[in-house]
């Protein structure tokens, strides 16, 4: 990295091995989004009050937060060409990474749980073919990088069994642009790779909801919570939301018609609280809380609502007018700190 | 850019310097001039229908479904009224798709009607029937029941009455839900109050500001121009080698065109309540009315047949024109757009 800035801030962060998220006053999320007419990355309160911004030089997707170091890296919407390495203590980038010739980064990323590598989900540009890039977390070299298991990786996690789950949503899409290739064929899955590389397991929807995208994933007991978005009929209600607890099937939940249909087809995100999942969907406009039993609990609508994370016994959840709301007991309330002139993007990333 | 669509934006460029913003948009004749009453009305006609059906009832202890198409045309013509509102009342508890469920692809709605049908009469009973599926209720139901392709395989008579009893039910739901009485502040304050808190709510506003209120019911005009050009017009229509009549809606009650334009002519009402000044808008909208109105087919059989085929084609090009003028010209003025991130998918 060439530039002062860049030098400086490489330099506090050698100089200052210590820090941790604490230093840059404890965040609970990082939340991408538009202010004005520029494009940041927030650390955000539980309160909802932002402790640090970062300019991104596009729009972002999600971010990745390092276990211990206050250190984000912030991942540019599909078709990726860049993910950004971000200090949070000075707000430098520390490193700008590039998919190797051919790849393209997919949005979403998590680090091993030393902190020590950090993967990528990743496609291959000419046939979407996944792949889940590897990148130390010192220099930032890329070291390797794995078969995803699937078409169009979206969602990584990492389960407590240090095996990492990958959402493969199945779509093929044109490299140039977000053109989908495959939407009669498409098959998605979600495949739980060993710290190696290999494929240890590997689960997929019954036929008839081949067309449901899996694309983001939450954790939930000893597995994850799984998003869909539906390529199908939209007039169809069919789940959105599943769960996949390694060494059984997935199991889906509840699609009746009157509870489903308001999401319009479309999970944009989810997240899991103790015996609680949601998920949001900005097209209908609405958060869907259900039990991990799959019981449904709760709708609550929010303009173009998005981003979710846990906060306290349920949710926070984040809109594209500014809005940053607290779920829990079947309430919604705006969170005390209020944002104006912001939309949040997709994604609110739970630190720690 | 064709010649139309370049006029459009003229008008609408025209019609947006006369002094835009929000404070021109009048919410108050939007929600108390035409939504309200709309639903009042339906709420008449469901209860009409369900009277008619009591009265037949207590005269012969039966039913006469044939006889009963009028007045349940009268209610379905006055749920197109407020058929594209999806917010407040009509999206909790599912009530907007209790009453009207389509499309339904899969076939849900007849099958679990049948199993109404031929199944325990305890789940008639009006606290069973209302947690029935949105898919087996409403004019949905009533228009297999009305209009049969078949003999029925038992007497419709019992669920026919539980369905009316049903839906006058939700349109009195409705109605309150919207309602302004001081001890039961309805969704009509959501829109007209927004940013203040019902006594007694714990839950934030709906709508932080007006901005927000004007945001949400812009969504539903556009949804409800989108849900005729993708939906009412374009199921029907398939694809140039595959059209699909069978898609059509309302096929049995041949209202397929009828529902179209009374939609359209109640977002038309809409329209002129909210921005009167929203001239292209309307223009555009009375544009897809008259064609509407020219169109005669109940059963949206024209879809197969190339010359009638062309004239649904371009009464769909003229439903979409009017939402791009709208998008063009009210937006701006209401100070409102389109989402960003139900735009932007990822």
């Amino acid at each position: 990295m060439a530039t002062r800035r860049g030098f400086l801030a490489g330099m506090a962060s050698l100089t200052l091995p210590g820090l941790g998220w604490a230093d840059v006053g404890s965040p609970a999320w990082l939340a991408a989004a538009k202010s004005g007419e520029d494009f940041v990355l927030h650390g955000l309160g539980p309160d909802g009050a932002s402790l640090f911004s970062i300019p991104l030089p596009a729009r972002g997707h999600a971010a990745a937060a390092h276990p211990s170091r206050p250190v984000a890296v912030a991942f540019a919407r599909r078709p990726g060409t860049f993910a950004l390495v971000l200090d949070c203590f000075t707000g430098a980038e520390l490193h700008r990474l590039t998919p190797p010739e051919g790849r393209q980064f997919n949005g979403h990323g998590a680090w091993s749980r030393d902190g020590a590598v950090l993967m990528t989900s990743e496609v291959v540009a000419e046939t979407s073919a996944g792949r889940i890039g590897l990148w130390e977390a010192e220099t930032y070299a890329r070291i390797g990088e794995w078969d995803s298991g699937g078409i169009g990786p979206h969602d990584i996690k990492l389960l407590a069994d240090g095996s990492l789950v990958v959402a493969n949503g199945g779509i093929a899409t044109d490299p140039g642009d977000r053109t989908m290739l495959n939407i009669d064929t498409m098959r998605p899955n979600l495949a739980r790779l060993s710290m190696q590389g290999e494929l240890l397991e590997m689960a997929e929807l019954e036929a008839d909801l081949h067309q449901n995208s899996i694309r983001h994933l939450a954790l939930v007991g000893g597995g994850v919570g799984f998003a869909m978005q539906w390529q199908g009929d939209l007039a169809d209600p069919v789940p959105l939301l599943g769960r996949w607890t390694p060494g059984s099937a997935p199991q889906l939940f509840d699609a009746d018609p009157a509870g489903i249909l308001v999401m319009k087809g479309y999970a944009g995100s989810i997240a899991a609280n103790g015996d609680q999942i949601a998920i949001s969907s900005p097209r209908g406009g609405a958060v869907l809380v259900y039990g991990t039993d799959g019981t449904p609990l709760a709708t609550h609508r929010r303009a173009d609502v998005c981003g979710l994370a846990p906060l306290d016994g349920g949710f926070a959840a984040s809109d594209g007018a500014g809005g940053l709301w607290q779920i829990s007991g079947g309430r919604i309330a705006e969170l005390p700190q209020r944002h104006s002139g912001i939309a949040w993007d997709n994604h609110m990333v739970t630190i720690g | 850019m064709s010649r139309l669509s370049f006029a459009a934006l003229v008008l609408a460029t025209l019609g947006a310097s006369f002094g835009p913003g929000p404070a021109r948009a009048d919410m108050d004749q939007a929600v108390r001039g035409v939504i309200i009453p709309a639903y009042a009305g339906f709420a008449r006609a469901a209860a009409a229908l369900n009277d008619e059906v009591t009265a037949q009832f207590d005269s012969s202890g039966t039913c006469n479904p044939e006889a009963l198409r009028p007045a349940y045309n009268k209610a379905f013509d006055a749920w197109m009224s407020v058929s594209w509102l999806h917010f407040g009342p009509s999206e909790d508890e599912g009530r907007g798709l209790a009453i009207r469920f389509w499309p339904d692809p899969k076939g849900l709605g007849a099958k679990a009607q049948r199993a109404l049908l031929i199944g325990d009469p305890a789940n008639l009973q009006p606290e069973k029937f209302a947690v029935q599926s949105v898919a087996a209720r409403g004019l949905t139901g009533l228009e297999r029941l009305l209009y049969p392709g078949a003999e029925p395989e038992a007497d419709p008579c019992p669920l026919i009455r539980a369905t009316t009893t049903d839906m006058a039910a939700l349109a009195d739901a409705l109605v309150q839900g919207w309602g302004e009485s001081a001890d039961a502040p309805g969704f009509a304050r959501a829109l007209l109050q927004p940013g203040s808190e019902a006594p007694g709510s714990e839950e934030s506003p709906r709508y932080r500001n007006q901005t927000e209120a004007l945001q949400a019911l812009f969504t539903q005009l556009m949804g409800g121009l989108e849900f005729i050009a993708d939906q009412r017009l374009g199921r029907p229509l398939g694809s140039d080698d595959k059209p699909r009549p069978e898609r059509a809606e309302a096929r049995a009650s041949g209202r397929a065109t009828r529902n179209i334009s009374l939609e359209l002519q109640s977002i038309r009402r809409l329209v002129a309540g909210l921005e009167p000044g929203a001239e292209a808008t309307l223009q555009a909208l009375d544009r897809a009315i008259s064609e509407a109105g020219r169109l005669n087919e109940p059963q949206m059989a024209g879809v197969s047949d190339p010359a009638r085929r062309k004239q649904i084609l371009l009464l769909q090009r003229y439903v979409r024109a009017a939402r791009a003028t709208a998008l063009s010209e009210m937006a701006p003025a209401l100070g409102v757009g389109l989402g960003f991130n139900s735009q932007d998918g990822d």
